[in-house]
């Protein structure tokens, strides 16, 4: 397990955490929990229920969701510095995707109660926080954006399906 | 840039394969719309659903296919090679099999043919073509004059006038049991035979008395000139009620029949007799021609009404009158030379075993003006030509007749 003065380096270089001081930042790296994953291992599973995020500290995972059987759409890729899991810490639901390593990785945790803390404590933080949270959530749904064009047009190459003359 | 690089990039799709459902092991494969589509098995309509229909060329051999969907009514042309593709379309062979096979048969391989015939299959592609007229091009395109936008605007309205059913099959059939089916008897045959003979002889027996014949309209010529119009469109309804007999007799169906203005300003009758092409080469000749015959029995009629009654009267100037538009009318209609599909081009068409004559000769007689002259000069090619040719001095001839008549009577 890192330090946790290696642990404030790393949240520094987070996107995530860029404009938040280093005092705060340090009450944020206190509430973090180290997770190791080895290769292969599934973290979640689309509809498990979950109230934490995740800051990929090292190595990489897939995020798929269910296609068909045994197939699944890749969705994202995730590596050092990305996070995932936020939607279900805010609304509770049930985990959307499928997230598995496909290299041995370490991952920190971070729950509700962490974020709580980090809001009573500096709101100022806080809302940079949550600033932050909103842009990648923007560059999220542009993304998502795209992959509906890309499969769309993958479905159209596919099956020669000739929409323009139409 | 190369043209490579210019190409718009394949859409890829990136998926998680696992070897069970909910194991842990994976692999990651990216699947590109191209090798999805060549490795995809389309499924053409189950037998029952669909007739094919052999049309042979007596130009240069080659075979050309009518396929219809039983379900919608629907007409595709398909050339040999595509019917060979389309029988390959079982749901199990994939494109790629299809490609090997067509290969295999034809030693060669064009790489357009299997996306154009998807896409032809998947638009479901009719033969009848809905004429696009020049005339509406020309008003489109001057749409700023207000005189145009107002003529736009009235064709526009006369050609929303459509009045028909689809429903029409147990009406022919009625028609047909309650006498039609004499019209396609060897009789029906000899008696329009004597008719058009008895009708041409009465025909040459009035010429020379054509001013006394017609001097019997008197002061009423443009009533005349009305009514004589109003009763040869309602034998326009005749000839198409006859195409639509044809169909009964030979066990097809008459898919519609109806009143419109085509190209918003010609009132006519018309039939839908598209299901004929499904028929045997006969049954698309006497569907043609029978109703064309409608004007030569009627022309005929008129002109024995003309011989018999009295000389400069009213009744025998409409009567010679209406006799020739018929006769004009049974000629237009089975004359296959002036770039219109009427009854005659059908007729020529079928019995060359090429439907698509004009659209070919059209294309090839542009390409011979762009200066892209073939190498060979096949005997198709000769008949392009020859129909390009014979048509355009065919409706020259009949333009100058037509100027010729206004310049005499004047």
């Amino acid at each position: 397990m890192g330090s946790s003065a290696d642990t404030l380096i790393f949240l520094r270089s987070v996107r995530l955490f860029r404009n938040i001081e280093a005092p705060e930042l340090g009450i944020l790296a206190d509430s973090l929990r180290e997770r190791p994953l080895k290769r292969g291992q599934i973290l979640m599973r689309e509809g498990d229920t979950g109230e934490e995020m995740f800051l990929v500290r090292s190595g990489s995972l897939v995020i798929s969701k269910a296609v068909t059987g045994r197939v699944e759409q890749v969705l994202a890729r995730v590596g050092p510095g990305d996070f995932f899991g936020e939607m279900a810490l805010f609304d509770r639901s049930p985990r959307s995707a499928t997230i598995q390593a496909d290299a041995d990785t370490t991952l920190l945790t971070l729950d509700r109660a962490a974020l709580t803390k980090l809001t009573e404590v500096s709101p100022r933080a806080a809302a940079a926080f949550f600033e932050s949270l909103v842009l990648i959530f923007i560059e999220r749904l542009r993304a998502s954006g795209d992959l509906v064009a890309e499969v769309t047009r993958w479905g159209l190459e596919a099956t020669g399906l000739d929409v323009e003359s139409r | 840039m190369t043209e490579e690089s210019s190409a718009p990039r394949r859409a890829r799709l990136e998926l998680v394969v696992r070897r069970d459902a909910g194991d842990e092991n994976f692999e990651v494969r990216q699947i590109g719309s191209g090798v999805a589509f060549i490795q995809s098995r389309p499924q053409r309509l189950p037998n029952g659903s669909f007739e094919l229909a052999e049309v042979a060329s007596r130009v240069d051999g080659q075979h050309s296919f009518i396929l219809k969907n039983t379900g919608t009514d629907r007409f595709l042309l398909l050339s040999e090679a595509e019917k060979f593709l389309w029988e390959q379309m079982d749901g199990h062979t994939s494109l790629q099999q299809i490609a090997t096979a067509y290969v295999l048969r034809y030693g060669e391989f064009d790489f357009d043919i299997i996306p154009n015939l998807i896409r032809k299959l998947q638009r479901a592609q009719l033969l009848t073509m809905t004429p696009t007229s020049r005339l509406r091009q020309a008003l489109a395109r001057h749409r700023r004059t207000p005189v145009a936008k107002m003529a736009e605007t009235a064709l526009f309205a006369l050609e929303r006038i459509n009045i028909s059913s689809n429903n029409v099959q147990p009406m022919f059939n009625r028609i047909y049991r309650w006498g039609g089916f004499v019209l396609f008897t060897p009789l029906a045959a000899l008696t329009c035979a004597l008719l058009a003979v008895a009708g041409l002889m009465a025909g040459v027996y009035l010429w020379p008395d054509a001013e006394r014949v017609v001097s019997g309209f008197g002061g009423h010529a443009l009533m005349a000139v009305l009514s004589v119009k109003l009763l040869f469109l309602l034998t326009v309804g005749a000839h198409q009620l006859v195409h639509g007999l044809a169909l009964v007799h030979y066990g097809r169906r008459v898919r519609e029949f109806g009143f419109t203005f085509l190209h918003g300003f010609v009132p006519t009758f018309y039939v839908d007799v598209t299901d004929i092409f499904m028929g045997s080469r006969r049954a698309r000749v006497v569907t043609a021609v029978s109703g064309a015959l409608v004007h030569l029995v009627l022309g005929s009629g008129w002109l024995l009404v003309a011989l018999w009654a009295p000389m400069g009267s009213f009744v025998q100037a409409f009567a010679a009158a209406s006799g020739v538009i018929q006769l004009q009318a049974f000629v237009v209609a089975l004359y296959p030379f002036c770039f219109i599909e009427m009854d005659g081009y059908h007729v020529l068409v079928d019995l060359l075993g090429i439907p698509t004559l004009k659209q070919d000769a059209m294309a090839y007689a542009r390409a011979v003006i762009r200066g892209r002259l073939p190498r060979r000069f096949t005997r198709q090619e000769a008949l392009f030509a020859t129909y390009v040719v014979v048509s355009t001095i065919s409706v020259a001839a009949f333009i100058a007749f037509n100027v010729w008549m206004i310049v005499h009577a004047s």
